[in-house]
């Protein structure tokens, strides 16, 4: 019995090597979203990304003379919108007073750094030097000057994971500024969709898109993206919605964490889809 | 030789920090060469097929943990990238191989085959075009790949390692 063992192992090890490992990584494969994978992953990213933070770093410094050029100008053009907006700040304020609402909106943000991406872009997401030491949890939204980065997926004590709108796990409930659609946006591996909106919903190429306040996990409006075009247009009763994202994932590096204080009771929600498996 | 299955560990971080630190800066349209992979073929074809299916085990192990991606996903594929490198794994034709373009096709094929694994585990949406899929998430990152995989052949020592 041993020497067919021994025979069938001498003429097949690569072969059972290569199933044993396989079915080892399918095991794992259903197993990864358990929360003692998750802490674990959270140990190994942490300690890599103290390394790669010092190699962003030094890669940063030469980028920082010509970048601070065209932030001055940007700087002063901010300071004249800025100082338009307080206007209809003071106005708007004068306006809620008068109809007795209050105003609730104010978002602390955290900025933060890209210290590393994902191998592919299959993968979508980033490292940054922000964690729990800062007051970063999961389910926080991340942005940029441009608009939404994406949420924040797990965190060590000094760094946390990202996973950017360009992943497959991600989905948010988002609305059409113009009509005020609502619908579920998701990554569908090529493109940014929204997906089953009936035909008859008033969705236009270059309508601008931004969170929904019905959002579990991002309540507040924060851009994401224009519509480009619309798929399945001759067949069914639903269409797809194609978006061009504003922010450019290849290219970001600085981003800001909001510090939103989540609620537990709408966290428990079955809705909310950064709690869905 | 025995240190060469050392370093084929140690090599993986410095590697793996250029992998996710330099390398989005030379991106094309979000495409990037896989130098991971790159690592795994060339092990592999030194060191056998056994060795380069556990190894790209292990490499994919450890990547899922670093990248935050999908546990499981990358070990899949690239366990089954370092079988088929492990293939072309002959002894007296190894030299050989990593002194022309044939280890360039070896990281293209493997490369594809990682890709498309990959994605199929992590990202695909089975509603998505597959032909897209292919393309984007497969030939097109592999033969960025194998472009760069030049570099092996081009630095490859003249006289053979054992020699």
């Amino acid at each position: 019995m041993f020497e067919i063992f021994s025979v069938i192992w001498k003429k097949f090890k690569e072969y059972i090597v290569l199933v044993l490992l396989l079915i080892i990584s399918l095991i794992i494969l259903s197993s990864s979203q358990k929360q003692s994978a998750k802490k674990a992953s959270s140990v190994f990213f942490g300690v890599f990304a103290n390394f790669s933070s010092v190699i962003s770093d030094a890669l940063d410094i030469a980028k920082y003379k010509s970048e601070n050029s065209s932030l001055r100008k940007t700087n002063a053009e901010l300071m004249l919108e800025i100082n338009k907006l307080r206007q209809y700040g003071i106005e708007n304020s004068e306006l809620k007073d008068l109809l007795g609402i209050k105003d609730t909106l104010h978002y602390p943000i955290l900025p933060a750094n890209v210290v590393s991406k994902s191998l592919s872009r299959s993968q979508g997401t980033f490292t940054l030097n922000v964690g729990r030491r800062n007051n970063v949890r999961p389910g926080m939204p991340v942005i940029n000057e441009f608009g939404l980065v994406g949420i924040v997926y797990s965190t060590s004590s000094n760094y946390s994971i990202v996973r950017t709108l360009e992943n497959l796990d991600l989905s948010l409930t988002v609305k059409d500024e113009r009509s005020r659609v609502d619908g579920i946006m998701k990554w569908n591996g090529a493109n940014l969709v929204i997906i089953n909106v009936p035909k008859t919903f008033d969705v236009e190429p270059g309508d601008r898109i931004i969170t929904s306040d019905i959002s579990s996990i991002v309540a507040m409006p924060v851009p994401i993206g224009v519509v480009v075009g619309l798929n399945n247009v001759e067949t069914g009763i639903f269409n797809e919605v194609k978006l061009k994202p504003f922010v450019d994932f290849v290219t970001t590096e600085n981003v800001f964490v909001i510090k939103v204080v989540e609620s537990k009771e709408e966290d428990n929600l079955e809705l909310n889809f950064f709690n869905r498996k | 030789m025995r240190s060469e299955y050392l370093w084929s560990i140690i090599l993986f971080f410095p590697v793996l920090l250029i992998q996710t630190t330099i390398l989005p800066i030379i991106a094309i349209h979000g495409i990037v060469p896989d130098l991971i992979l790159i690592l795994l073929v060339f092990y592999s074809m030194r060191l056998g097929q056994l060795y380069g299916t556990v190894l790209g085990f292990l490499y994919g192990f450890l990547l899922d943990m670093i990248t935050g991606s999908l546990l499981g996903s990358t070990m899949i594929s690239l366990t089954v990238a370092g079988f088929i490198a492990g293939y072309f794994s002959n002894e007296n034709k190894r030299d050989y191989y990593f002194k022309n373009y044939i280890f360039v096709l070896i990281v293209f094929m493997c490369s594809s085959i990682n890709s498309v694994l990959n994605s199929f585990f992590s990202s695909a949406d089975l509603n998505t075009n597959l032909i897209h899929l292919l393309l984007n998430q497969g030939i097109l990152p592999a033969l960025y790949t194998s472009l760069i995989s030049f570099l092996v052949v081009f630095f490859y020592p003249k006289r053979s390692f054992e020699s």
